[in-house]
């Protein structure tokens, strides 16, 4: 994992306790017991507090897997580079 | 104050101590989305409580009023009660779009309907439980056509409705609302509302100012033990000069001659005093200066306020050590003050429990700071009797033979009222821990359910002799059990040590036990040697666990006795 994956792992592992690290980079709101929508807004909130960055509410339901978040968050950092 | 990230609260919930732990049950009841509510404060509330695990309930989405009957249906350790505008009228909130504007009346009466109706709920139903109330942090949306810097009379009737609350909630001994003031300072106004979060989970608050909330509210449930005493320098912290230099004349505290803060740390001082803090002098210079200083007639404290006065020209640390074989304190219930960064890290590395403060002499906002900083390690939710007769209590002779025993008149008042609303023997019980049998504290409402059960005693001493009154001092919990009595906790203040008032306590629950043999329900702790060594001498063995003794045994070692008792009806 990068930095990236491992500060979004942080996150995840505080809101989705249950689940190993190993297996984060395949979780998903489908596939994850647990995973609803209270857990998919402590999660924004994390990633908010986390990476400094503000989610649009228009986001939120693309938001639904690790992979998904993380390709956001990438994205985020490249505007945010260029 | 403790602003904690989400992050770390998930984690704090996520380690909580193992499910054997005593529980603390806290009901949340708001009108919005708990979401970080929840978790900030379950989180606070367990860093306050590292031996609980804490269980935080919630309610239903816009149902103040019914979320305190179902707490009240739960019954609760403590209630967390937290209100905002849409709770007294949904109008008030950002989630409400109506089509037509309601009068200033009509919204006065929902506001009044709504605010009688959830103190009904807990005039009612709740009249005993603990409760922290976080009373409406962010603007009420209210549409009216005025400008936002103008008040309105809507916004007036708001503030008035508020003041309201607090007065009938301060009205209630087991009530008790965040201060605004603090928060304003914590969390300023502007930066607690996320709309975004309120519009999408119905969530209204910011992470920080929801972990500020929670860890003012946490405080309010479970508030942290107040320190017994403060040690503070002399030169440059409780008055501005060198005495030794500039002589008793030349030392000053007050505006004219811009050393004001001295002043008002003089008056902090005698205000913590008048509570029942002890108040030292840890000071290198020539004690006969210092009476001289200490004759002042402007002094703005007390000097018999002081004790002990150690002034010599010895460490610092040592000085400390008398001051607190003179209290019988533990270096973790003390604070020193002063203002040499050099005095104040030798202090810290002879004792590195003592909370070191340094005093900002050159800084008046600093100053102020620390001032607030002394009020919340000090602070009582509520000032007892016993507060006011400490400082006296430490001045009587430390050397207590028969013959003085014998000579000072001493009187036990032995009282077996359980009164709930009487706050100080649950302070004794929370707050002893040299003297106690096995370290148990109680919540309020433990408290009230201890004391409610038909099967359990409650045993109160209290002491006085010729050279004054030491108060209530001990207290014993304990039931029938079966053909015996078992003591369920027993403390008695380190004040009232070596005048074998522990001794008249255990013969008097001989007498009324009715059984020849009483069981305490002991565990050591890492302060309770103390009365580890009292048993010991009983049993001539070290206590363990639970263990029994006979009024026979007890009877062959105790001492002889010379107080006169009285019976507390």
């Amino acid at each position: 994992m990068n930095d990236l994956e491992e500060r979004l792992a942080d996150c995840f592992q505080a809101a989705l306790p249950g689940i190993a690290r190993s297996e984060l980079r395949n979780a998903s709101m489908k596939s994850t017991p647990g995973w609803d929508s209270v857990v998919t807004i402590t999660l924004l909130s994390l990633i908010e507090e986390s990476f400094g960055v503000q989610t649009q509410a228009a986001d939120i339901e693309k938001l639904t897997s690790f992979e998904s978040m993380r390709d956001y968050l990438a994205q985020g950092a490249a505007h945010a580079s260029r | 104050m403790s602003v904690i990230k989400l992050i770390d609260a998930l984690n704090i919930v996520k380690t909580a101590p193992r499910q054997e732990a005593r529980a603390l049950n806290v009901f949340l009841v708001c009108g919005f989305t708990p979401l970080h509510m929840q978790t900030f404060l379950t989180a606070h509330l367990q860093l306050r409580s590292p031996d609980r695990s804490v269980q935080v309930q919630t309610g239903l989405y816009g149902d103040i009023a019914g979320n305190l009957e179902r707490a009240a249906e739960a019954g609760p350790d403590a209630i967390a009660l937290v209100l905002e505008w849409p709770d007294f009228d949904p109008r008030l909130g950002i989630r409400a779009a109506v089509s037509r504007t309601p009068s200033l009346e009509e919204l006065q009466d929902s506001i009044s309907r709504k605010a009688n109706l959830i103190q009904h709920v807990i005039e009612t139903r709740l009249p005993n439980t603990t409760i922290a109330v976080s009373l409406p942090t962010i603007a009420a949306r209210t549409n009216v056509a005025q400008p936002c810097w103008l008040t309105t009379g809507l916004e007036m009737a708001l503030t008035r409705r508020i003041a309201d609350f607090k007065t009938w909630a301060l009205g209630h001994r087991s009530i008790r609302v965040l201060s605004s003031q603090r928060l304003d300072t914590l969390s300023p106004s502007n930066t607690r509302s996320d709309v975004r979060s309120e519009m999408t989970a119905g969530f209204p608050y910011q992470l920080h100012h929801a972990s500020v909330v929670a860890d003012l509210l946490s405080r309010l449930i479970r508030p942290p033990l107040a320190k017994k005493g403060l040690i503070t320098d002399l030169d440059d912290t409780l008055w501005s000069g060198i005495v030794g230099e500039v002589g008793d004349e030349g030392i000053s505290w007050s505006l004219e001659r811009n050393s004001h803060t001295h002043a008002l740390y003089q008056q902090q001082l005698r205000t913590l005093a008048g509570a029942g803090a002890f108040v030292a002098v840890a000071s290198k210079n020539d004690p006969d200066v210092v009476q001289q200083a200490f004759r002042r007639s402007d002094l703005l404290l007390d000097a018999n306020q002081m004790f002990p006065v150690e002034v010599s020209w010895g460490p610092k640390s040592e000085a400390v050590r008398r001051i607190l074989q003179a209290w019988n304190v533990g270096p973790d219930s003390v604070v020193f003050v002063d203002d040499s960064p050099m005095e104040l890290a030798e202090v810290q590395s002879a004792f590195p429990e003592i909370e070191c403060l340094p005093f900002p002499k050159n800084d008046p906002q600093a100053c102020i700071e620390l001032f607030d900083q002394l009020r919340d390690l000090f602070g009582k939710n509520a000032i007892s009797a016993e507060d006011t007769l400490r400082v006296e209590s430490i001045r009587a002779p430390a050397l207590l033979t028969k013959e003085f025993l014998e000579d000072c008149e001493a009187e036990i008042t032995f009282s077996e009222i359980k009164d709930p609303s009487d706050s100080r023997p649950l302070e004794l019980v929370n707050k002893t821990n040299q003297f106690n049998l096995n370290g148990r504290r109680f919540t309020e409402t433990e408290w009230r359910d201890y004391l409610a059960d038909p099967a359990s005693k409650l045993l109160v001493a209290g002491y006085k002799d010729k050279y004054g009154q030491l108060g209530r001092i001990a207290v014993a919990g304990s039931r029938a059990d079966g053909g015996s009595v078992s003591v369920d906790f027993w403390v008695m203040s380190c004040r009232a040590f070596s005048r074998r008032i522990e001794h008249q306590c255990l013969r008097r629950l001989f007498s009324t036990a009715g059984a020849g043999e009483i069981h305490f329900d002991f565990t050591p702790t890492q302060r309770n040697g103390p009365l580890q060594e009292f048993f010991t001498g009983l049993l001539d063995r070290a206590p363990q666990g639970r263990f029994g003794l006979s009024g026979d045994a007890f009877e062959r070692k105790c001492p002889q006795l010379f107080h006169t008792m009285k019976e507390l009806l």
